[in-house]
């Protein structure tokens, strides 16, 4: 409604653009003439003349040709004045009646033709403030992004949207918004290990040496810090060491309170690789922490971008690293006889190239498949 | 001087100066004009080596060999391929698979030796004549036709 | 609702063209003063409403609303304050809407400044520039609609394009567009006086300070275009003979012939009939300008394929003023009064011999330009018309033009003195022979001609001050008296010097740069070092950097002279990894007049980088040539006061009309 009474006094400030001048009494009164310029020539041959800029024979024969121009001016403004200006009431009420009903309707047609007034507008900031329910988590992450494009130094802005990141999957992004929020706020134990997970996580669940040496600055910050000290057993693990990674998974369980929401994940991992380690069930209250929390949801991630891995193997299968990586997150999923599979597959695949058979056999051998 | 005789001096200095140009632009025109060609231009015209000329296509993918300021690239337009070499500094928006332009000579049937090759500031570029070329050989793609931002070359 | 009430603005603009380009015309032919009135109030009323319109869209994109299609298309909410404002204008839709607001401002100035005016005259510039608003509204509103809207609002916009979000591209086109739109007014004033069928003194009077506004924003916007080329490109070329750079040259040739005859025009009272042509001329060649590059005719036919309406509509506004225009001059022109009468030799002469080669320099751009698409529509055979051409046309055209611009202010008016103007350039002449002799004597290398292409700069440059020298009488008189001439005189003769001279730097710059630019590109690897000129230049090392929104690689360079360090470079390659691409940022170290100037290329194996590495010897002198010429404008704009030229007095013989 508002925007119809916008326009409709839009349309009457136009009409009464034209109406106005319509209206006055004996039209406009200013007008110049070519006398006028002709006189101000005159007068200015003078003042050049007493500057000194030109000579008094050159002022003469300008002085003459003016005033020739000027008379034959006058002439014809004498002949035009017999002729006086018409003002025919008719004619102003023909424009009059033009501006007062084919300009409103004129503009109405074209305007409703071309024009979507039923469509609200849609600011960003009318956007944003949609209740939250309406909003996808990509347009969130896209606000969130906004403010960090217009301000890269926001630390917490980094720190924030990490999470988000991890949760949709984007790993490099957050690997790099862990990175920026550690560089902007300072090092801490938890930033660290914060960002040696995401690292973990963008490596499909390997702990690369990169991300082991995060884990270490981590400890170093603080020796107790409960997810580096995961990592570092899960990297153990991966290393072919499960003794080492027991012991550190044990010594973890053992200082975690009774109620601690990671127990249920270390004891999965613990259960891998000391079969004989007692897992008590969970109590109701960890299976309710557990629940909401990311390591839980982190067992199903690794799952998922091992299978995609494997998915992209079966399109690409010249890719070496893709064959390790695959295999060594089946034994670390404990599923050694898809492992087994997957050694085969890549056996196949990899056929011709001797250099690289080597290298799969030996990987084999470490990871305990062969012999 | 005579009314006439300085009109004479008026209408002969124009006429005088219009020749002028129009000597120019015609000796100008046959010498500086550089025709474009496709690659299939080329194999069926019979265009013929050090002719200057435009060749225009898309850089077939996988073919780039950049080795420090030598480059060689094949033009393709789905059809005929040609083997181009350039040293020099590409472009920045060069790029196996888009369109591109060079402006050099042809050193043999298949060879062809580039000068300048000109790219677009626009991702989304897509030269004219590549265009019109690649829609003739039936390998145009609707992505490619967005309008473009103004034309960059590069020496 | 913003949108909808700029949308709505602009269908008001339109239907308020529409009644000013009818009833007030009308009213000047019947001589109603009522219905002449209408123009006034009807010219600020259309400013105001596409005022509004153009507001809303800067609204629009300042709060990312879009819903709006074009909105959407070319912003995002990610853009800095700054880009998205300029963004509003850095597209077609946006960018025909700023031309029109330029369009309606000019209208309204007109119909504010122009009390002095005769009636009937000023009805008929409203009329007449409001014909061409109305064609421009329908055709925005028809086919290049801004405010085109989204049902359904999507969350991002789709443009970031980092290379476009520069200050430098964002105040090129609206200059270029109050140059080009500023042509509108010599337009306007032409086509009524031939409606009337006669050139009022006070036409006069209007069109100089109006073309030489224009004519400043035009030079400043092509010299801002080149100098955005020259260090965004990344390979130290500021002009290509490119088709959509000629779009802006040709309306500056016809507007800098215009602004010598509109002087000739105003002074004199001669030359009427040919200046109203070279108005219809130079708006005709913008409105060809800015069609070539926005329609896309130039450098893609897409527009034409993907929208044919558009194109179509295009040639169709271009047919209607350019041929409507020209008949009406061919019909009309006949019956306006002959103007003054001069000698051969004359300023007035010398004016027109500077028409006469602008006019045919510009034929020969119109034709490279041009040629290349009559051909292809014609046979289809696809060519290209390069530098070269250009250089061989406009180069032998300029030459003379040069040779005679010290010439024209020395002559007097009606009748002038050629060999005494010529023992006054004395000195310039000089001056000329000595810098080219100085310049073949310590120069090695280089074109042969560029010697004497140097003198002639010089002796242009000189040639310009001889005549203020001459005026003052500097040297002949005491310097008191002379200082009180030069207060004395008008500041239009100290812009023309002013100008003039500006032309003459530009040109020392553009050889220079062109005939002594010394150019290396090769790979160089960290601690290696190149000589360029009697620079060193060492490379040491690279260095990477995290952007906002793009990695940066950036190599440091040392630059020595002598063993002593001059200063550090350094060019980087950006590559911003959202949108997949990648700019070279130049870096540039100013030494006096002249640059070194560096650009990368792609990282190579081992460390080393492929390198683009010049000296360019007085490059900066070109625009700042071109900011004199521009001062120059501007100081003889300000002076307001009506200018008369004094002929001098006839002898005995009658001369006769020389148009």
């Amino acid at each position: 409604m508002t925007l119809w009474f916008i326009l409709a006094l839009m349309t009457a400030a136009a009409v009464f653009a034209v109406l106005w001048p319509l209206s006055r009494r004996g039209g406009q009164g200013r007008s110049g003439s070519d006398l006028a310029v002709y006189r101000d020539q005159l007068e200015e041959i003078e003042r050049d003349l007493a500057a000194g800029l030109i000579g008094a024979q050159e002022a003469e024969a300008a002085r003459v040709e003016v005033s020739r121009r000027l008379l034959a001016a006058a002439d014809q403004t004498q002949n035009s004045a017999k002729t006086p200006p018409s003002a025919a009431l008719w004619r102003r009420r023909a424009a009059a009646l033009m501006a007062l009903v084919l300009l409103p309707v004129g503009a109405a047609a074209l305007y409703l033709s071309f024009g979507s007034p039923h469509l609200p507008g849609a600011p960003l900031a009318s956007r944003s403030a949609q209740a939250p329910e309406q909003r996808s988590i990509e347009s969130m992450v896209a606000q969130v992004e906004a403010h960090l494009e217009r301000n890269p130094e926001d630390g917490r802005g980094w720190e924030v949207v990490a999470p988000v990141y991890m949760r949709a999957g984007r790993f490099t992004d957050a690997v790099r918004a862990r990175g920026n929020a550690l560089h902007l706020l300072g090092a801490t134990a938890e930033r660290e290990a914060d960002l040696g997970e995401a690292m973990v996580a963008a490596a499909n669940g390997m702990v690369t040496v990169d991300a082991k040496a995060v884990f270490d600055r981590a400890l170093a910050l603080n020796a107790a810090d409960v997810k580096a000290q995961y990592y570092t057993g899960l990297a153990a693990e991966q290393d072919g060491k499960p003794q080492e990674a027991g012991r550190i998974w044990r010594e973890l369980l053992a200082r975690a309170p009774a109620n601690a929401p990671y127990r249920p994940l270390i004891q999965s991992s613990l259960s891998r690789v000391d079969p004989d380690a007692a897992a008590p069930g969970p109590s109701s209250d960890d299976v309710a922490a557990a629940q909401q929390l990311t390591p839980e949801q982190r067992g199903e991630m690794v799952r998922g971008m091992v299978d995609r891995l494997a998915e992209r193997l079966k399109a690409d299968s010249s890719d070496l690293d893709g064959w390790l990586r695959l295999m060594r997150a089946y034994i670390v999923l404990g599923e050694a006889d898809k492992a087994r599979a997957a050694l085969a597959d890549a056996r196949k695949a990899l056929g011709e190239d001797a250099d690289k058979r080597k290298k799969l056999d030996e990987f084999a051998k470490d990871l305990g498949l062969e012999g | 001087m005579t009314r006439k005789q300085r009109r004479l001096v008026l209408i002969g200095t124009g006429l005088g100066v219009l020749a002028l140009a129009a000597v120019l632009v015609l000796t100008a025109l046959k010498d500086s004009i550089v025709f474009f060609n496709s690659p299939t231009d080329v194999v069926e015209k019979q265009v013929k080596p050090g002719t200057r000329i435009r060749l225009g296509g898309l850089v077939q993918p996988g073919t780039l060999d950049r080795r420090d300021l030598n480059a060689q690239f094949d033009v393709t337009d789905g059809r005929n391929v040609i083997r181009v070499s350039y040293t020099g500094i590409l472009p920045d928006l060069f790029r196996e698979g888009q369109g591109v332009i060079a402006e050099g000579t042809l050193t043999d049937a298949k060879a062809f030796r580039a000068e300048t090759v000109l790219a677009k500031h626009d991702e989304t570029y897509m030269p004219k004549e590549v265009a019109d070329a690649l829609k003739k050989q039936g390998h145009w793609k609707d992505d490619y036709d967005k309008k473009g931002g103004a034309p960059v070359q590069q020496k | 609702m913003i949108a909808e009430i700029g949308h709505y603005a602009l269908v008001l603009a339109l239907a308020l063209a529409l009644i000013q380009g009818s009833v007030p015309v009308v009213g000047a032919r019947l001589r109603d003063p009522a219905l002449m009135g209408v123009a006034d109030i009807a010219a600020f009323a259309q400013f105001a409403f596409v005022a509004v319109a153009f507001a809303a869209l800067t609204v629009l994109y300042v709060s990312s609303d879009f819903s709006v299609v074009n909105v959407f298309e070319n912003s995002h909410s990610a853009k800095p304050l700054i880009y998205k404002i300029t963004g509003v204008w850095g597209n077609h839709e946006g960018s025909m809407l700023l031309w029109v607001l330029i369009l309606s401002v000019f209208g309204a100035l007109v119909a504010f400044f122009g009390s002095n005016l005769p009636a009937t005259l000023r009805a008929n510039v409203l009329g007449v520039q409001s014909w061409i608003a109305a064609a421009f509204y329908l055709f925005i509103l028809a086919t290049s609609n801004p405010f085109a809207r989204l049902p359904q609002a999507p969350f991002e916009g789709r443009d970031l394009n980092p290379i476009l979000q520069d200050v430098g591209l964002a105040v090129h086109p609206p200059l270029l567009y109050l140059g080009y739109v500023g042509f509108s007014i010599s337009f306007s004033f032409a086509v009524a006086a031939l409606i009337e069928g006669k050139i009022d003194a006070a036409w006069a009077r209007w069109v100089r300070p109006w073309t030489l506004a224009a004519w400043m924003f035009l030079t400043l916007g092509i010299a801002m275009g080149s100098y955005w080329a020259y260090y965004e490109l990344g390979w130290g070329g500021w002009w290509f003979w490119d088709p959509v750079e000629n779009a802006s040259l040709m309306p500056w040739i016809a507007g800098t012939a215009l602004l010598h005859s509109a002087v000739v025009m105003e002074k004199r009272n001669a030359l009427k009939v040919w200046t109203v042509l070279l108005s219809i001329l130079a708006f005709s060649l913008s409105l060809l300008g800015t069609f070539l590059v926005r329609s896309g005719v130039l450098t893609s036919v897409h527009t034409f394929a993907t929208d044919p309406t558009r194109g179509v509509f295009i040639l169709a506004i271009l047919v209607l003023f350019i041929g409507g225009s020209l008949a009406l001059y061919a019909w009309r022109a006949p019956l306006l009064k002959q103007g003054g009468i001069f000698a051969p030799i004359s300023r007035e002469g010398a004016l027109v011999f500077n028409n006469l080669l602008l006019t045919t320099a510009l034929a020969t751009v119109f034709v490279g330009t041009l040629y290349p698409l009559a051909l292809e529509s014609l046979t289809g055979e696809k060519i290209s018309v390069g530098a070269p051409f250009f250089n061989a046309t406009f180069g032998p055209l300029f030459v003379p033009l040069l040779l005679a611009v010290p010439f024209g202010p020395l002559l007097a008016w009606k009748r002038g003195d050629l060999l005494g103007a010529a023992q006054r350039l004395m000195v310039a002449f000089a001056a000329g022979l000595v810098a080219i002799a100085v310049t073949f004597a310590i120069i090695r290398g280089g074109p042969v001609l560029a010697p004497f292409a140097i003198g002639l700069a010089v002796y242009v440059m000189v040639g310009a001050l001889v005549d203020l020298v001459e005026r003052i009488q500097l040297f002949r008189q005491p310097v008191g008296i002379s200082l009180r001439r030069a207060r004395g005189l008008p500041r239009s003769v100290f812009g023309t010097a002013l100008a003039h001279f500006g032309l003459g730097v530009s040109l020392l710059g553009i050889i220079g740069e062109s005939s002594y630019n010394a150019e290396q590109i090769l790979a160089m690897k960290p601690g290696q070092t190149v000589s360029v000129r009697d620079y060193d230049v060492t490379f040491d090392g690279v260095v990477s950097r995290q952007g906002p929104n793009y990695r940066e690689l950036v190599a440091k360079f040392v630059v020595r002279q002598d063993g002593e360090i001059v200063g550090t470079l350094d060019p980087s390659k950006r590559s911003f990894t959202a949108r997949g691409m990648a700019t070279s940022e130049a870096a540039l170290l100013t030494r006096g007049f002249s640059q070194l100037y560096i650009s990368l290329g792609d990282p190579g194996t081992d460390g080393a980088i492929a390198v683009r590495l010049y000296h360019k010897p007085l490059v900066l002198l070109i625009w700042i040539g071109t900011l004199i010429m521009v001062l120059g404008g501007a100081l003889s704009l300000s002076d307001r006061r009506l200018r008369v030229g004094a002929p001098k007095p006839a002898k005995k013989s009658a001369l006769q009309p020389a148009e």
